[in-house]
């Protein structure tokens, strides 16, 4: 059976990697680039930290990844809120693509955070800092996210569903973190090292793997939509 | 469905009892045994609230009168809150004869009902949206409990407080009343969405 019969326009499935000039693949080289680039700053270019010493270059990855999954999900309720408001195909895709590359930088977020943590707190995991309780809470509303699409019908429940979890889920961070401060200022304190103005080697490192870990959460996404705008196109063939 | 939830608090209280060291953690551990009980019969009582509706195929039906979604949403959300609530009502003494606390006290009461309300309203929300699945024993509690935290932060401190623990209540019962307003205008706004057909 060729495509055509099946009623898949081949313009649209070739939309992935056939035309000219693909931003998308750019971005790619250009990130791997990047990547490298930060990579060998934290290695060699930035100076070791005085006091907590070479465990503090998890900073450069562990900062990044956090800031990208905030705005992966910030991705999700943008998409979760224009769905509910005109059911856009489009925009439940983007929310589904932030949901899974937002928990991959979670996850990374949350283990840098806790190797961090063993050397310079003592634990691995403390229940006092909102960040860290936050932090948890988030990566299992998103997971709980896709395990709901997975288990919803497909199509318009799966999307329905995934955008009230992915606002509401949203609403829920803030409150969690607003909480354990509440919580922790009713508590003996606890000694937090303050973050101190940083050096420009440090600060150029940062500002290069930022930028090296936001272009690849954006790659990341602009492929995770690609697979799933011709998963929608499948399925949409399929049922004719 | 109410005698088995009894039995569910009773049951809860007898694991607990020989899972904590109650003699000598004495009533520190009776806040905890209390939240972990609430949570758990919730989720379990939530699981219910669509049951019906679910074995009868009847949810469409209900959904096809003229009733406005959010009032259909609003009486399953008071339902679920009166079933919590009956728990708590069993739970409560039991936990004051089981381990020996005082448990007749305001602060408890007001905390309790507080948090019943926006836990009430979330949980019965997310009831709603797993009932329309396959699996939705699973589905509930992995989207409710994470929803219910700030609840428990913030109910378990006020417990802790009004159980003897020492320190002051009134600014827990206000943000408890605080995330009971936002969280009962969102799921509102929500439930319209999750009972769509």
């Amino acid at each position: 059976m060729s495509s055509t019969e099946v009623g898949v326009p081949s313009t649209r499935i070739a939309a992935g990697g056939g035309s000219r000039f693909d931003l998308l693949r750019l971005a790619v080289y250009s990130d791997a680039a990047l990547l490298v680039v930060a990579g060998g700053l934290v290695i060699f270019y930035a100076p070791a930290d005085a006091v907590e010493g070479i465990v503090q270059k998890i900073f450069y990855l562990h900062v990044p990844a956090a800031i990208a999954a905030y705005l992966c999900f910030g991705a999700v309720l943008v998409g979760g809120l224009v769905y509910l408001w005109n059911e856009s195909p489009a925009a439940d895709r983007l929310a589904r693509s932030g949901a899974e590359v937002g928990l991959v930088f979670t996850t990374v977020t949350l283990v840098m955070g806790s190797i961090w943590a063993k050397p310079i707190w003592g634990s691995y995991w403390v229940w006092w800092d909102a960040r860290l309780v936050s932090t948890l809470v988030l990566w299992l509303i998103y997971a709980g996210y896709l395990l709901a699409r997975r288990i919803a019908a497909p199509g318009r429940q799966a999307a329905r569903f995934g955008a009230v979890i992915g606002v509401v889920g949203f609403i829920d961070v803030p409150i969690v973190h607003f909480s354990v401060t509440w919580w922790r200022t009713i508590h003996p304190p606890v000694e937090t090292a303050a973050p101190s103005s940083l050096p420009p080697e440090m600060l150029l490192t940062f500002a290069v793997s930022t930028l090296a870990v936001l272009l690849l959460s954006g790659v990341l996404i602009g492929y995770r939509y690609r697979i799933e705008t011709l998963r929608d196109s499948l399925a949409a063939a399929l049922d004719r | 469905m109410l005698p088995a939830l009894g039995q569910f608090v009773v049951l809860a209280l007898l694991v607990a009892n020989f899972a904590f060291d109650v003699e000598n953690a004495g009533n520190r551990i009776a806040p905890g045994v209390l939240w972990l009980t609430i949570t758990f019969a919730g989720l379990v009582a939530f699981g219910r609230t669509f049951a019906s509706e679910r074995d009868q195929a009847s949810l469409e039906p209900l959904l096809l009168t003229p009733a406005n979604r959010s009032a259909i949403f609003a009486g399953k959300a008071f339902a679920a809150a009166a079933i919590l609530a009956a728990i708590e009502v069993i739970l409560v003494p039991a936990l004051g004869v089981f381990f020996d606390t005082p448990v007749l006290s305001l602060p408890l009461a007001l905390a309790l009902v507080l948090a019943t309300i926006g836990m009430a309203s979330l949980g019965c929300l997310f009831a709603a949206l797993a009932a329309q699945t396959r699996a939705r024993d699973l589905l509930l509690p992995v989207l409710a409990l994470p929803l219910w935290i700030p609840f428990v932060i913030v109910g378990g401190r006020a417990v802790q407080v009004a159980l003897g623990s020492g320190g002051e209540i009134n600014g827990a019962l206000a943000l408890l009343l605080d995330f009971d307003i936002l969280f009962v205008v969102v799921a509102s706004l929500a439930a319209k969405f999750v009972l769509d057909d």
